[in-house]
């Protein structure tokens, strides 16, 4: 009874919540001089990003579609779940927004650093948890990069890190790496905002693994020591005939 | 059915927030202050600050317009009032006015403002009922600063001197 409360809690008002916030958040810079809000709408390659992101999260099981949109389901709850992936969609497009500059050469390396990673990854085998350590190295490591190096490079009170590189990196580049001077409370409002979405994302997968629980409590117990018995690169090929299986197996259920 | 309300309720809320969300990226609020004051506009509830647009209306017909004008930024931040507008660009005609030459720059600027004045009042003609002023209409006003920065022959006659600032 409260399990059921407690999982339409998180997936119709927590996970939309925390998702929007990140979206709101991504896109928010505190001028350097002024103190002024800056609100930058994400560019086009984060929405390109977030695409490739959300076929990764599709891919390492995070996010399961044929399972939370299904026509078995009622329409809002449909509706209601359409709602929550968008969502994740804007809120991902907005976390590459925080951690991207804004603009020059680096904007383009951050970019295509992304870009790479995502790609590469949507051929590697990844399972929720392993893909959810990977994103949070890839923004950890980015909101480092930019929040931290390339912050302290180019702040107004810069040391002789920034007198060095700085200078080494503007002779080397004829000027391309100029980047915007924030105030330091952009870098507390990005690292709120990945943490939120990894939060997020955690309880995303915690709702996955609670659907994968539900449905490995009608497996038989003999089935699963048989699994055990097997070595790694059998598992593999049994994980993967299962699920090209799915689909048959699911409408083959469904007739019976 | 509680999971059925939770779902209506979550759906509801975290759709007004996207609006929201959608508006602040629309609006580009620079401040906490003007959060506030852009979600008055939305809402119609805006009010200019009185006090400061009287101390302008003061200041304006002691001849010092500048200070009107800062006056008026007060009283009207969010540049939502049509009659704050009017009187703003009416400060950089006056300002402007030479009877030699007028200054390109102030009239551009009271262009602006009067462009601003008009599209807040686009329900109805702009009027502001003020006997100090010679030009009541938003429309009189914006053909004279056009006319001011416009260059013609008229430019060159002797005879503009003689003309009198509105």
């Amino acid at each position: 009874m409260h399990d059921t409360r407690n999982r339409a809690l998180v997936d119709f008002v927590a996970l939309p919540f925390l998702f929007l916030t990140v979206a709101l958040l991504g896109g928010l810079r505190v001028d350097g001089e002024s103190r002024a809000f800056v609100f930058l709408a994400p560019p086009l390659v984060t929405l390109l990003l977030a695409v490739l992101l959300m076929l990764l999260l599709i891919r390492g099981d995070l996010l399961r579609f044929q399972r939370w949109i299904r026509s078995d389901l009622s329409p809002l709850t449909n509706v209601a779940h359409s709602w929550m992936f968008i969502t994740l969609f804007f809120a991902s497009a907005q976390a590459f927004n925080s951690v991207l500059p804004e603009r020059g050469l680096l904007h383009w390396l951050f970019s295509f650093f992304f870009l790479w990673t995502l790609w590469n990854n949507q051929f590697s085998s990844f399972d929720a948890r392993r893909l959810l350590r990977s994103l949070a190295i890839l923004f950890g490591t980015a909101f480092i990069l930019k929040h931290m190096l390339l912050a302290s490079l180019y702040s107004p009170e810069g040391g002789w890190l920034k007198r060095v590189a700085g200078t080494l990196l503007q002779g080397v580049t004829i000027g391309t790496l100029d980047a915007p001077s924030f105030a330091p409370a952009t870098g507390y409002i990005s690292f709120f905002t990945l943490t939120l979405y990894v939060v997020g994302l955690i309880l995303l997968a915690s709702a996955a693994n609670g659907q994968t629980k539900i449905i490995t409590h009608a497996i038989p117990a003999s089935v699963v020591e048989d699994y055990r018995q097997v070595s790694t690169a059998e598992r593999l090929t049994v994980r993967e005939a299962i699920l090209t299986e799915e689909p048959q197996s699911e409408s083959r259920r469904d007739n019976t | 059915m509680q999971s059925r309300i939770i779902q209506v309720t979550g759906l509801a809320l975290s759709l007004v927030y996207g609006a929201f969300i959608i508006w602040i990226y629309a609006t580009e609020p620079r401040t906490f202050k003007e959060v506030t004051t852009s979600a008055e506009i939305a809402a119609g509830t805006y009010q200019i600050n009185q006090e400061h647009f009287t101390s302008a209306i003061a200041l304006f017909r002691r001849e010092q317009f500048r200070a009107a004008r800062d006056e008026w930024q007060l009283a009207d931040p969010a540049q939502a009032d049509a009659r704050t507008q009017f009187y703003i660009a009416y400060s950089f005609y006056r300002e402007g006015w030479g009877r030699v030459y007028f200054d390109q720059n102030l009239f551009k600027q009271g262009l602006g403002a009067v462009n601003r004045a008009i599209a807040l009042a686009s329900a109805s003609p702009l009027t502001v009922d003020d006997p100090d002023l010679h030009m009541h209409s938003a429309a009189e006003l914006k053909a004279e600063l056009e006319q001011g920065i416009e260059l013609s022959w008229s430019d060159v006659n002797p005879f503009k001197v003689l003309r009198t600032r509105k």
